[in-house]
């Protein structure tokens, strides 16, 4: 009896080892996404250049990568720049939420191509993002972040598209970055916490991310068709269909005014969320825009599962408690008052631009 | 002879088969017509509240009944009659509010006297403080009555809400939840089955929303009990129980429908009114003013923006709270 009992056991484990996915079904029959996942990385988007070929670290290698991060003494700290870089970093380490661990030990998210890199621009493509690294050093000539010189005549001119980034002037709210204006609400969302939510043929993901700049998403999972090409969402319009046990949903008329990696109203993404065990989910997102790169590329990030009862997706209050857009803004103002009474430096020539660590990880960006 | 009897037995079975399909269609007609069995319901029986919704009242205007009134209004030729003040004036009969019923019971908000002044404060003040205006996150109950639509995700244990106003979301746990750590403008709810009704504990509000655009408001200390009931698959009963010690003199509760979008393809579109919003929370600090002027057939309107003095500036929120603690 006893005997048996093992075997039962032993056969019941093993089933479970072998092909999981099939017992995550809603009461409806639908594959069951449900719950809290944490999707916050150490690893990069783009493999590092000191990692070219690895894609894979060993288990010390990993261990060593993630001790240096934890121990970077810049991944919040804010004294050792100038007052000038500290007042425009208003938002730090702390804010971007980047995870401590690497996902499974590998170098970058991006698994298509191969060698772990966002493929070339487009001559297109390249074009328009020099266009907007040429205007954002413009505006920083004289400062302490960018080259030497007077300021440079193009502070007068509007930027050469919908501004997404942190530029050196505070003209208005649409000089500063989305991030800023808590609009940077804006697919694909990494570095974040998602609970999922399903009715039959409706997904909801609520994205928990930047420190209360989160947003919810709902996907249509009904055989509808994207909406006409002249509505375009900071987020797309999504529809998802179900490919066997994997959520696939298909993201098209992207605003122009949202940016992701240089790609905007033509971004196309083909997202993939695949539950593969009790407490893994792989998401697996292709990103397509061929007048922005010469070739599709794919990322995967593994989410893994946390209590729904224990934690709580925080709701977002980014805009509602935005009080360093206004701050910024009357600052500037106030620099502005005191240079034409000749008390104060132009403003021109101070850096509101290149401070904060947002960009802090294994490799640090930009 | 033989084939003869087939053929009826044939005719026999299908008479019995189409009378049967018949009998079936219509059980089916019958049961969509009545109410009570036609409600969606999920595996378990449960009344399955997943669709996109509309309230269709003028409750987001004011809770309360009444006439119609100039959006923001200012002495006309005779003092019973207002006229439209500047800043709607152009809007002729758009700029008043939509006369409606009132959808609290009893017709009355029990204000402690304190807060009845403060909101008649807030409704003179009305384009500085409402929290609509700034696209701020509009709160529970206020949420479900806005003239937005709305949609339902009921998952297996929770909940989600998701508002096409401002993006926002809220969450009714199904399941047990540790307490919400912080305060939340769209609240921290729990929720249960009383029979068809589906109710929820709603707490760990701030004081930072607003109940309609009359300047009805609460405190941190609001606490709401909601309960929705099926009526007919597309229309449920919305009823909130309101409770706060620090503003009202004992609960009070609304009631109203709320309608299914029927549209075959009804969905939510996009309302990211956060940058919609900037130009009237931000341009004030804009290096050179940009809504200057507007001119039309038979007005001109003169823009001119002012800069609070000093913490002024920061002033974002005009909160419910009383002014000293009483």
């Amino acid at each position: 009896m006893l005997v048996r009992l093992f075997i039962a056991l032993a056969i019941m484990s093993a089933g479970a080892q072998g092909q999981p996915a099939k017992q995550f079904r809603t009461p409806w029959g639908e594959p069951d996404l449900q719950g809290i996942w944490n999707g916050e990385t150490l690893t990069p988007l783009q493999r590092p250049a000191r990692f070219a070929n690895k894609p894979v670290l060993t288990p010390e290698e990993a261990a060593k990568v993630e001790a240096e991060v934890a121990a970077r003494p810049g991944r919040n700290a804010r004294s050792e720049r100038g007052t000038e870089k500290d007042v425009a970093g208003a938002y730090n380490q702390i804010f971007a939420q980047r995870g401590t661990r690497l996902s499974d030990r590998r170098t970058s998210l991006i698994i298509d191509p191969p060698d772990g890199r966002i493929p070339p621009l487009t001559p297109e493509g390249q074009k328009k993002r020099d266009a907007a690294r040429e205007y954002m050093q413009a505006l920083l000539q004289g400062t302490s972040g960018g080259k030497p010189g007077p300021p440079s005549p193009r502070h007068n001119d509007p930027p050469p598209d919908y501004n997404v980034d942190r530029l050196n002037r505070a003209d208005g709210p649409e000089d500063r970055s989305l991030m800023e204006r808590c609009l940077a609400g804006t697919l694909p969302k990494l570095d974040a916490h998602y609970r999922i939510v399903q009715s039959p043929g409706q997904v909801g993901i609520t994205v928990d991310w930047g420190q209360g700049s989160g947003f919810v998403r709902t996907i249509p999972v009904d055989g509808s068709k994207h909406l006409p090409a002249t509505i375009r969402f900071w987020k797309g319009d999504a529809r998802g269909r179900w490919e066997g046990d994997t959520l696939v949903v298909d993201i098209a008329n992207f605003s122009h005014k949202a940016e992701f990696q240089g790609s905007r109203e033509n971004l196309h993404l083909v997202e993939r969320f695949k539950r593969v065990s009790e407490n893994r989910l792989e998401y697996t997102v292709t990103v397509e825009d061929a007048t922005t790169w010469t070739r599709p590329w794919t990322f995967m990030v593994p989410w893994e599962k946390e209590s729904d009862k224990a934690n709580q997706i925080y709701e977002s209050g980014c805009h509602e408690g935005n009080y360093g857009i206004i701050g910024m803004l009357a600052n500037t103002r106030a620099a502005e008052k005191l240079f034409k009474q000749g008390k104060g430096p132009d403003p021109r020539t101070m850096d509101l631009a290149t401070g904060g660590d947002i960009g802090g990880g294994i490799e640090r960006e930009r | 002879m033989r084939s003869l009897k087939r053929e009826a037995v044939v005719a026999l079975v299908t008479a019995v088969v189409i009378s049967g399909i018949w009998l079936v269609a219509t059980r089916q007609v019958q049961k969509r017509q009545s109410s009570n069995s036609s409600i969606p319901r999920r595996a378990d029986g449960k009344p399955d509240f997943s669709g996109v919704w509309e309230a269709t009242n003028s409750a987001n205007w004011d809770l309360l009944t009444h006439a119609p009134r100039p959006m923001v209004g200012q002495a006309g030729v005779y003092s019973d009659v207002a006229v439209l003040a500047a800043p709607v004036v152009a809007l002729g009969a758009i700029g008043w509010v939509p006369p409606d019923l009132g959808v609290v019971e009893g017709d009355e908000i029990p204000y402690q006297p304190w807060a009845a002044k403060r909101r008649q404060e807030n409704l003179a003040n009305w384009l500085d403080r409402d929290p609509e205006i700034g696209c701020f996150k509009p709160g529970i109950p206020r949420a479900m009555y806005m003239p937005y639509k709305f949609q339902i995700i009921q998952g297996t244990t929770k909940v989600l809400m998701v508002f096409e106003y401002a993006g926002a979301e809220r969450t009714i746990h199904l399941d047990p939840v540790a307490p919400y750590p912080a305060d939340a403008y769209m609240g921290h709810a729990v929720g249960h089955w009383e029979g068809d009704s589906l109710v929820t504990d709603v707490s760990s509000f701030t004081s930072e929303t607003w109940l309609d655009r009359s300047g009805d408001f609460h405190s941190d200390a609001l606490h709401v009990v909601e309960r929705y009931t099926p009526i007919t698959r597309d229309a449920f009963r919305y009823e909130a129980t309101i409770e706060d010690k620090n503003v009202f003199t004992r609960p009070w509760k609304i009631s109203m429908p709320i309608y299914r979008r029927l549209e075959p393809n009804a969905q939510l579109m996009e309302f990211q009114c956060r940058e919609m919003a900037e130009e009237t929370l931000l341009g004030h600090l804009r290096k050179n003013q940009l809504v200057k002027q507007w001119e039309g057939k038979t007005m001109r309107v003169e823009v001119t923006r002012k800069v609070p003095p000093g913490n002024a500036v920061y002033e974002r929120h005009f909160t419910g709270n009383p002014p000293t603690r009483q």
